[in-house]
């Protein structure tokens, strides 16, 4: 007997263009169409090619997003800083084809939200244009053909620094690496707490065979008048098909067959210094495609998880700080983000471990060491 | 009633199952009291979103025939529920709700009775866990919902933390009600995500009856199609039962459920939504996210506060007509091009590999829509009656 079909369903004609906008956005530039005076404004430009270097000397080749009022070109992409509250502009310049930023746990209107198939993909400029109200940890990328365009390097992490208290030697937006001010529960403070040292824990894996790719790679056709065809759909991808061979923290990479501890030389903002008595935090990005599993050789607190700082009212009053005691894994599938207060109260050199999970098998791939010293 | 829904059925309705085999007749002499369903276990080609055709099982519901997932099962706790299951394919099958009933081996060509009380209110997933994953994963699956017989949560023994959030919705200034309709959640907000991934390597075997061997899928499975309710790319994104859809001050509860091997995490666009339930604990530390992990048979609850994205530059106190004028009266892409108004924005999971079909396409993968259709003061958006 023949077996029944289910078909996958047609497109209802009133929603033709929808679907079309969906597979196809469409492009545009200028000015921000509901401008506000910034209080800050951020430059950006995609894309610029780059190559990471391995320790044996291999090159991997990525793309970045670079900062244009300095010139920045780095891996991750450099790190956005603004203050809570502030009204940002980001002028974001695309050099050839186009792109988006998304900026990642932000949420501001469709169009300032960077995501081609809601809005628009730019071409040329735009000035995207948000005001952050929650302080924390959050990432900015592009949202094109993210699939690809995610895994080669377009994105950088993006902190919204609270207001330094009244008296504060330091102003925000606080330099990389600390001293500065995070939103906490705390109560008789404002919730607003001092750390003394600042780590960036952003994990990534690279399939280095999909970095040879072009930027459209296995998108579909454009057809307005019939967007669902299946012969607009490419068969021939292999986006589906992710194995990691390079594994990363915060920019520094190691093969897989490579199990070179990550140390300071790399960055001392992978495996940083503190004295005992003062207060370290940890920015901790799930940036790859695989689960990433962080596991610390001391006692930390989870003060805060995708920007939003546990207990903090009113919308985090159902929910308070959780402990993470030394030698607990702690689990995050990608673009999953916390922060952790490390206070030690000994002296010594205490392991972290960032193990890579395989997203179906659950199969281990990689094991990624590094350190917090704490000094007398 | 919902489409996908689970037919209820007098015994006059399953008369269409072999009562022989059950043993049972229409006086319902057994002594039974309580609501009666039917599932056929059959098998059918299901098109995928590229057109390709893939040989799946289902849990049907006999009156409308195969369907990807399985119908949901809506009970309130406590109810009593009986469910006859007849397996029409050529190998064994069974019926199982992890921890609440198990229908133990359906042979070929017969049918089973399982005679339950519903468990706590809550997010179930049934499914037939023989030679598991396999069964499972290639859709033999389905989500049950057991609402609460009182309260305003939905679940039966809220925690403290998760009884004042949902007090607080419509109630406090956080979270300010939709001004035509009532505060609080509305049983009717609901969505369930029945998150589920194909590889048609897998479903060709099962189609040509080649035994899988579990461990084989569990290393090797590396799906082409990436689904929730059996949808994709842009037909999840515009079917009215997966989208989230309402106006600034009405929340919604979506329950996600991943009956596959992949690891997913959810990315919601536009509000952080907290996490009230996983696998059907209700939570003491009420966490929000933007992300969060679907592991493997994981289902997870999350209440979508369906605030005004709280990071549009301006004003807070002034009604978005007014603030963002000139992006609601858009239309970006000229001939072809779609109004920017109302507002809406992606859900998707943010494992991008799961972006794709037949293994590019982005981003016809799983993906759905979150719209807002009007502002709080019950003004809707320009075109909102056009969605």
């Amino acid at each position: 007997m023949a077996l029944p079909i289910v078909p996958r369903g047609d497109v209802p004609p009133g929603e033709r263009l929808d679907f079309f906008k969906h597979i196809c956005p469409p492009a545009f530039g200028g000015a921000n169409p509901d401008p506000i005076t910034p209080d800050r404004t951020i430059f950006r430009a995609l894309l610029v090619g780059i190559e990471l270097l391995l320790s044996d000397g291999g090159r991997v080749p990525m793309w970045i997003i670079e900062d244009t009022s300095d010139g920045t070109r780095t891996f991750p992409s450099k790190t956005i800083r603004v203050v809570r509250n502030e009204v940002v502009r980001c002028h974001v310049q695309c050099r050839e084809n186009t792109h988006t930023i998304h900026w990642h746990g932000i949420e501001p209107t469709p169009m300032n939200d960077g995501v081609g198939k809601h809005s628009f993909e730019v071409d040329g400029s735009f000035d995207y244009q948000w005001q952050p109200r929650a302080a924390g940890t959050y990432f900015y990328h592009c949202h094109k053909n993210t699939v690809l365009h995610f895994e080669m390097g377009l994105y950088g992490l993006l902190i919204i620094d609270p207001k330094e208290p009244a008296g504060s030697p330091v102003t925000a937006p606080y330099k990389d690496g600390g001293p500065g001010f995070c939103a906490a529960f705390s109560p008789d403070t404002g919730h607003v707490i001092p750390y003394d040292v600042e780590a960036f824990w952003v994990s990534d894996d690279i399939d280095s065979r999909w970095h040879t790719l072009g930027h459209n790679a296995f998108m579909m056709k454009c057809d307005p008048d019939d967007p669902a065809n299946p012969a607009n759909f490419t068969q021939d991808g292999f986006l589906n098909d992710f194995r990691p061979d390079i594994f990363v923290i915060t920019g520094a990479a190691r093969r897989i067959t490579d199990p070179t501890p990550f140390t300071a030389a790399d960055s001392p903002l992978i495996a940083p210094t503190v004295r005992v008595g003062q207060t370290l935090l940890v920015r901790v990005l799930s940036a790859g495609y695989e689960n990433h599993q962080y596991t610390l050789g001391l006692d930390a607190l989870q003060i805060a998880s995708d920007g939003r700082a546990y207990g903090e009212p009113p919308f985090q009053q159902y929910s308070r700080p959780v402990p993470l005691p030394a030698g607990e894994p702690l689990r995050l599938s990608t673009a999953r983000r916390t922060d952790l207060i490390i206070r030690p109260t000994t002296a010594g050199v205490f392991p972290v471990t960032i193990e890579y999970f395989h997203r179906v098998s659950g199969k281990k791939l990689y094991s990624a060491t590094t350190s917090i010293t704490v000094t007398p | 009633m919902n489409r996908r829904d689970f037919l209820k059925t007098g015994m006059a309705g399953i008369a269409f199952l072999s009562l022989k085999t059950l043993g049972c007749s229409s006086s319902n002499s057994s002594g039974y009291v309580g609501d009666t369903y039917a599932l056929t276990i059959g098998a059918a080609l299901f098109e995928m979103i590229d057109g390709n055709k893939v040989f799946m099982w289902s849990f049907e519901d006999p009156q409308s025939g195969p369907h990807m997932p399985g119908p949901v099962i809506r009970v309130e706790a406590g109810e009593a529920l009986r469910i006859f299951i007849t397996n029409t394919l050529g190998e064994n099958h069974s019926f199982v709700i992890p921890g609440v009933v198990d229908s133990g081996i359906i042979a070929p060509g017969e049918t089973a009775v399982v005679i339950f009380t519903a468990p706590a209110a809550g997010t179930y997933l049934y499914l037939d866990p023989l030679n598991a994953p396999v069964n499972r994963v290639l859709g033999l699956h389905g989500a049950m919902v057991v609402l609460p017989k009182s309260g305003n949560t939905p679940y039966s023994t809220p925690t403290p933390a998760v009884q004042q959030l949902f007090n607080d919705l419509g109630t406090t200034a956080h979270f300010p009600k939709h001004a035509l309709t009532p505060a609080g959640w509305q049983q009717a907000r609901s969505r369930i995500w029945l998150l589920n991934q194909v590889d048609p390597l897998f479903n060709e075997r099962a189609e040509n009856g080649v035994f899988i061997d579990p461990a084989d899928m569990k290393a090797n499975f590396l799906p082409r199609y990436f689904t929730i309710n059996g949808k994709s790319g842009a037909f999840a994104a515009h079917d009215e039962e997966i989208e989230l859809e309402g106006r600034i001050g009405q929340p919604m509860l979506v329950r996600l459920l991943n009956a596959g091997l992949f690891t997913h995490s959810n990315h919601l666009h536009a509000n952080h939504f907290y996490v009230t339930a996983i696998n059907n604990v209700v939570q003491e530390n009420v966490l929000a996210h933007d992300t969060f992990t679907t592991g493997a048979e994981d289902k997870i609850d999350w209440l979508v506060p369906f605030i005004r994205p709280p990071d549009i530059a301006g004003d807070p106190g002034i009604p978005l007509r007014d603030l963002i004028p000139n992006e609601l009266r858009l239309t970006i892409g000229g001939d072809v091009g779609v109004p920017q108004s109302p507002l809406v924005f992606p859900m998707h999971c943010h494992n991008e590999v799961s972006q794709t079909a037949a293994g590019g396409n982005y981003p016809q993968g799983m993906v759905t829509h979150f719209e807002f259709l009007g502002d709080l003061d019950g003004v809707d958006f320009p075109n909102a009656d056009k969605m």
